[in-house]
């Protein structure tokens, strides 16, 4: 059986680099604005509305961007380490803690990387952990906060009235950035800023569809990291939309030339919950290694669950924003729902598996991963692991215990598929 | 080529097992790990070859296992030893369908196919406490050695609910026990009903279909045996070989290799799977 580690392999392609270039023209205008007046604001991934301050030209600002950069080069431990000193429990969100620790120690502010805030918009979608990370942020930088309370969906989906009582905190939300700016909001602009959050949201659909093809031409795990950046954080720019006609046009010629992302792809595989950002390439190669491949992967929707079909309409701008961060974002969805989402995934890219990555320090979202485990194997037939590591506290990743749980789940897939060969 | 072995590589000892053309065992060895893996895996395989009286030139292919699998330089390829203890279980007894496997740092429930395939399995994360570990630190601390605690654990009458169950935790828990003037039986009931409980919570995760086998070295503890029933309520099968079950396991892996030239094992050969030597 083949269980050795891959040889570390330089998985950076065309994508890769677009994606780093935009990513760091954006941290650049960050690290400039941290010695300017442009106004900038602390915003959320999950969910956001982040077109809202773009149409203000108000530069967002997400922490949990700054806190798995930090992890994914593997300097996230001394700032987390640096909030548990101040009082952070060691089973706190290290998102939170890295961020927090971050700040601390002078990343935050005129001789850091990133600006200090103007305001904060905590856009509570799912995790009220995050309410408490932006509370202390609004309180280190005296800054103001507002607060979004998005209802959480526990029916079919929102009602008319979930929709409008987000649309009035919108208009809550738009009228602060008339005063901080001092500029009018102008409707028409709002239009064309969500006419490039539509573009690059089909761009997205589409590269996703493309993982239903055998090979599929990109790791919708491990390469969607790439496509993250673009698609929640630079949302509703011109740079993300062209970025993405570009990856469409890089993905659809891998396909049309036969060539997918592994030379062998042996198993593939739906991925739910974030990667070990501090070992993101150590636990990479522990699947590569077996051939397997991520076909489809729900972290990959924490923004947008685009590939459902829904995308920002310029037509109805508010409401679309609203719908959104109530239901199109899988921090949002019920537990119910992600189940729907992870077995359509299983049945229409035709997936072998499902893989659970449980983040310690995450509770809210890790907490009825075990049913999950136990739905899909037992009720569903599709074969689950479910390994535990975190997404940023490098302490919590052992790749002995990972890598034999990890072998151990391909090599009963394998003997399975042998057997399933001896006897047909 | 008539023979193959399995090493297993475990955290405390390594074990080797030599097994004939017709899977019989014909030898078998125990030595501690120590400090130096690399060297451990190949001290288990000169002590069977030595043992046996078997060249090694007689022997067709070499499968390390267990946590050490990787530094086993005298090994051709590895397997875990997941699929290990569920192989090997399922040749000691052929009607397993759960392994209860409990080592010196792991304890796992595996649901076995009839096949000795993984079905499924779960294991303790992060923390040795509910593992073989725990009963070392136990014993430790009551001045006893883990030969004996089995044993005397049946004697008590009034097993102590520990308050704690961390590995690093037990001592001072039991210390407190002791000063209360607690009994030693009663005390060492107790731990053996919490590292139970433990247990169970894993093979409930994959589900429990007898017959269910124990193996690893704890399964030599007649205490943990009797726990594991009473709390299962249900016997549990115990070979003496239990200590060598993820070798056997590793062994009957090897062998497949040895035979996979023959038209009976062509469901094995490199060009249908993924048995491809790195």
């Amino acid at each position: 059986m083949r269980t050795t580690v891959a040889e570390d392999k330089d998985y950076r392609g065309k994508v890769h680099q677009l994606s780093r270039d935009i990513m760091t023209d954006w941290m650049t205008e960050l690290k400039d604005a941290t010695k300017s007046p442009t106004p900038s604001a602390y915003m959320m991934i999950s969910g956001n509305c982040v077109e809202i301050l773009r149409c203000f030209d108000i530069l967002p600002v997400f922490p949990e961007v700054n806190a798995l950069q930090l992890a994914i080069r593997k300097q996230s431990l001394p700032y987390i380490i640096k909030s548990e000193e101040i009082g952070y429990a060691s089973d706190n969100c290290a998102y939170v803690k890295a961020d927090v620790g971050y700040t601390m120690c002078g990343g935050v502010g005129e001789n850091g990387n990133i600006p200090v805030p103007d305001f904060i918009v905590c856009n509570f979608v799912g995790c009220n952990v995050y309410i408490k990370w932006f509370e202390h942020c609004a309180s280190m930088f005296d800054v103001p906060m507002i607060m979004l309370d998005i209802p959480f969906v526990r029916e079919d989906g929102p009602s008319t009235d979930d929709v409008k009582y987000v649309m009035t905190q919108l208009k809550e939300l738009i009228a602060h950035c008339e005063k901080l700016t001092g500029k009018k909001f102008d409707i028409d602009r709002l239009r064309e800023v969500l006419g490039y959050s539509a573009r690059a949201e089909r761009g997205w659909s589409r590269c996703k569809e493309l993982c239903k093809r055998k090979p599929t031409p990109f790791d919708a795990y491990f390469d969607s990291i790439n496509m993250m950046g673009p698609i929640n954080a630079l949302r509703g720019s011109k740079v993300a939309a062209d970025f993405f006609d570009q990856v469409v046009e890089q993905y659809e010629g891998m396909v049309s030339d036969g060539m997918g992302v592994l030379e062998d792809e042996r198993f593939r595989i739906v991925f739910e919950g974030p990667p070990p950002y501090p070992y993101y390439r150590n636990f990479r190669n522990l699947f590569e290694a077996w051939g397997a491949v991520a076909v489809q992967s729900t972290y990959s929707t924490v923004g947008g669950t685009w590939e459902f079909g829904f995308t920002h309409d310029p037509e109805r701008p508010l409401e679309s924003i609203a719908e959104q961060m109530i239901i199109h974002n899988l921090c949002n969805r019920s537990m119910i729902e992600r189940y729907a989402q992870i077995q359509s995934y299983v049945d229409e890219y035709d997936a072998d598996a499902l893989v659970i990555h449980s983040i310690k320090s995450c509770r809210l979202f890790s907490a009825g991963q075990g049913d999950m485990r136990e739905y899909f194997t037992k009720d569903r037939g599709v074969p689950t692991l479910m390994v535990e590591s975190d997404l940023e506290d490098p302490r919590y990743y052992a790749e002995a215990q990972m890598k034999n749980r990890i072998d151990a789940f391909f090599e009963a897939l394998t003997y399975k598929r042998i057997r399933g060969k001896a006897t047909a | 080529m008539k023979y193959a072995a399995g090493i297993d590589v475990g955290s405390t000892q390594s074990k080797a097992v030599l097994i004939d053309l017709a899977r019989a065992v014909v030898a078998r060895t125990l030595i501690d790990t120590g400090a130096n893996v690399k060297r451990a895996g190949q001290r288990a395989l000169d002590n069977l070859l030595k043992e046996s009286g078997i060249p090694r030139e007689q022997v067709g292919f070499v499968i390390g296992t267990g946590y050490g699998r990787y530094k086993i330089e005298a090994g051709d390829d590895q397997v875990t030893e997941i699929s290990c203890h569920a192989r090997g279980a399922q040749m000691l007894f052929p009607a397993t369908r759960t392994v209860i496997d409990m080592g010196g740092q792991d304890t796992k429930a595996i649901k076995v196919g009839p096949d000795g395939d993984v079905v499924d399995f779960s294991m303790n994360d992060k923390c040795a406490a509910g593992t073989g570990r725990f009963l070392a630190g136990a014993a430790d601390v009551l001045g006893l050695t883990l030969d004996e605690i089995g044993e005397i654990s049946l004697t008590g009458t009034k097993p102590i609910r520990l308050t704690s169950v961390c590995t690093v935790f037990v001592e001072s828990d039991i210390l407190s026990h002791l000063a209360q003037k607690q009994k030693v039986e009663d005390i060492l009931a107790g731990v053996h009903q919490a590292i139970a409980s433990r247990t169970i919570s894993l093979v409930r995760r994959v589900g429990r279909e007898e017959e269910v086998t124990f193996t690893g070295g704890v399964a030599r503890n007649i205490g943990m045996v009797r726990a594991l029933e009473e709390k299962l309520d249900v016997s549990v099968n115990v070979s003496p070989d239990s200590q060598f079950t993820g070798a056997i396991g590793a062994a009957l892996y090897a062998m497949d290799r040895v035979l996979a030239g023959d038209a009976e094992a062509a469901a094995v050969s490199d060009e249908d799977t993924v048995w491809v030597d790195e």
